[in-house]
């Protein structure tokens, strides 16, 4: 790979990241009421002294911008409210919680982090999975009867927002008497680790298999298209005119090619995964980031949403820029 | 323009591109897919134009009149909801609202789209550099997650006031400009890359030699070529639009007294429907949500097949 790939990709994932902070400044100065009551809002019965030992910490009575112009003319101000925006930021400090009474935004963001990365990791992987194959053999076999069937389910799924999928799957999971609120049964105490992980992956199959269902569509739809384009490409017609067997073919001329496209999109779609996570969490109140920023969003908790937002947002930037370097690990053409 | 419409040129032209279109029915006519999904299309745009009509005003907490969450039975076909409201006449006057938000969106996102689109590449130079990285930004960006932390900003600064802008109250309005100023990056994508192609050709030097200038250039020339493309795109960032509302709703930032099918679904997850089996509750609403995306998803995909000139020369 050459460096000059590598090195743009890495500049425009840079540039996307400080324009996702000095927006998130931006966003912060739009919002209603003073700053300090939003920072303070978890905390009942705030002292004049904490009010003043906020208003310091978060530089508010500071200008807002580096450069002052007033009737001294222009000037040059060292203590700003943006310079101390950016070095909180970049420190991880996003302020209070209101929803979690007090603590410290990155705390709570680190507490509901790990239920969200267990789903949609495995999530993705059963996905993953699932849906390369599903999308493999029905490309392969173009036009029988699993590719029909196949293909109309993969539409549908593609249609249904995860949360409805939830409803529709925790409504059987109810019927049939599965576990669908939360992590754990409340309250139980385990003899063992391996009860604990028992009860854990019943109360994990349903979100699971929301996410796994809500995400396979789209990975059969574009591995289906992408096998098929890939068995219309000459060295498969030479393969086949080699006598190669057809098991063959597939699996050492267009497997490897097709899995290209699919490793952008399944990046690519990181950012609609998230999306997913807030509502399929939702549903089956599984203690994620999804959860969490739909009660900060109920409260109108807004350091947490702000949070979420650097959180996610930095999180697709980097998982697009890792799909790009490994687009150009693998296809020599993209190089450039 | 005088001379235009005095000139006999002009019903030529206008009775070829009525030819032109009626042979473009004829074509998609013949896509299975496509009309399929522009018949169930047809069918709820005809629900949400009159939605009084087939089930009566909007039922409200205090004239609803079923018993409370209590399956279908022939006086309340799709069954009640938590507060006795017929599921029925909530999915019907649904279907409007969605769709409105829906469409008032994808209007939005496809003019900026497009705007942006044409400028950035006609104009080109530094106008196309920096248009083109503020697209690179909204493309990189998952935006959703930016539209759920705009809209319950906008919607504080606008203010909980039960105001309404043409019939839809601000909640909903704020939550249509948010789609619309989030979900434009791809239309400009693909419109710039048409407009890249058309600068070229021989028509837009000979009207630049005339003497047009660039504004002009850009509305009479460029437009009309690329409106196949925005056409083909606008259906499926309608279909985008509606699963976005519905998303966003179903978080709570929808509007109670103007329920979407993503508020009903809302409402029915609060009141925990699904765990007491109450399938009538969230059912209809989702199903109206998964057929119209699918039948957008259908018509996009026809319509991109038969209009997208790339997609022409390979079929």
């Amino acid at each position: 790979m050459r460096g000059s790939y590598v090195l743009r990709r890495l500049g425009v994932a840079g540039a996307t990241i400080v324009a996702i902070v000095l927006f998130n400044f931006v966003l912060f100065r739009l919002m209603p009421g003073s700053p300090e009551r939003i920072l303070l809002r978890g905390i009942p019965n705030v002292s004049a002294e904490r009010v003043e030992a906020i208003r310091d910490r978060w530089g508010l009575n500071d200008p807002v911008l580096p450069i002052v112009i007033d009737d001294a003319g222009v000037r040059f101000a060292a203590d700003n409210q943006f310079f101390k925006y950016v070095t909180a930021t970049a420190q991880g400090d996003f302020g209070l919680s209101f929803v979690a009474r007090g603590q410290e935004v990155r705390d709570v963001l680190g507490q509901h982090l790990w239920p969200t990365l267990l789903l949609f990791g495995l999530g993705e992987v059963v996905a993953i999975i699932l849906g390369l194959a599903l999308g493999a053999y029905s490309g392969w076999r173009r036009g029988g009867p699993i590719d029909h069937i196949g293909n109309g389910v993969s539409l549908f799924l593609y249609a249904t927002p995860y949360f409805l999928l939830g409803m529709m799957l925790l409504l059987v999971g109810a019927a049939i008497g599965l576990p669908t609120f939360g992590m754990l049964t409340a309250g139980a105490s385990y003899p063992n680790i391996f009860a604990r992980l028992g009860d854990l992956s019943a109360h994990l199959f349903l979100p699971l298999a929301t996410v796994s269902l809500g995400l396979v569509g789209q990975y059969a739809i574009v591995m289906r298209s992408s096998i098929v384009e890939t068995l219309s490409e000459d060295y498969v017609t030479t393969a086949r005119a080699m006598g190669l067997r057809d098991g063959r073919i597939l699996r050492a001329h267009a497997l490897p090619n097709a899995l290209l496209p699919t490793v952008s999109l399944i990046a690519i779609n990181l950012g609609y995964v998230i999306a997913g996570a807030v509502t399929v969490e939702v549903v089956y109140n599984w203690p994620g980031l999804g959860t969490l920023t739909v009660e900060a969003l109920g409260a109108r908790d807004y350091p947490v949403l702000q949070g979420v937002f650097l959180l996610l947002s930095i999180t697709v930037v980097l998982a697009n820029l890792g799909a790009d370097l490994v687009y150009g690990l693998l296809d020599p053409r993209v190089r450039t | 323009m005088t001379a235009a419409a005095a000139y006999p040129a002009g019903t030529i032209r206008r009775r070829s591109r009525l030819r032109a279109l009626a042979a473009f029915l004829r074509r998609y006519a013949r896509r299975r897919d496509g009309m399929l999904g522009a018949v169930i299309l047809v069918f709820f745009g005809a629900i949400a134009l009159a939605p009084d009509l087939l089930v009566g005003p909007l039922e409200t907490v205090v004239t609803a009149t079923g018993a409370r969450l209590a399956p279908p039975t022939a006086a309340f076909p799709l069954g009640t909801d938590h507060v006795g409201r017929d599921v029925l006449n909530l999915t019907v006057h649904g279907a409007r609202v969605s769709m409105i938000i829906g469409l008032l969106a994808t209007l939005i996102t496809v003019f900026i789209g497009a705007v942006v689109g044409v400028v950035s590449g006609f104009v080109g130079g530094r106008v196309d550099g920096v248009l083109m990285r503020i697209t690179d930004f909204f493309l990189v960006l998952p935006t959703f997650v930016l539209a759920l932390i705009l809209t319950p900003i906008i919607q504080d600064l606008v203010g909980s006031s039960s105001r309404e802008i043409l019939g839809i109250r601000m909640t909903l309005v704020v939550i249509i400009i948010v789609i619309g100023i989030t979900s434009w990056s791809s239309t400009a994508r693909i419109i710039r890359g048409q407009t890249l192609s058309l600068r070229e050709r021989a028509f837009v030097d000979r009207a630049r030699v005339i003497g047009a200038g660039p504004g002009h250039i850009m509305v009479t020339h460029i437009l009309p070529n690329v409106l196949n493309l925005i056409v083909a795109n606008a259906v499926l960032v309608f279909a985008g639009a509606v699963l976005t509302e519905t998303t966003l709703s179903f978080v709570g930032l929808g509007d109670p007294f103007q329920p979407s099918w993503g508020q009903l679904l809302d409402a029915a997850r609060k009141n925990g429907a699904p765990g007491l089996l109450a399938w009538w509750d969230f059912v209809p609403p989702g199903l109206c949500i998964v057929l119209v995306v699918f039948a957008f998803t259908l018509v996009g995909g026809a319509l991109d097949d038969l209009l997208n000139p790339r997609r022409r020369a390979r079929s």
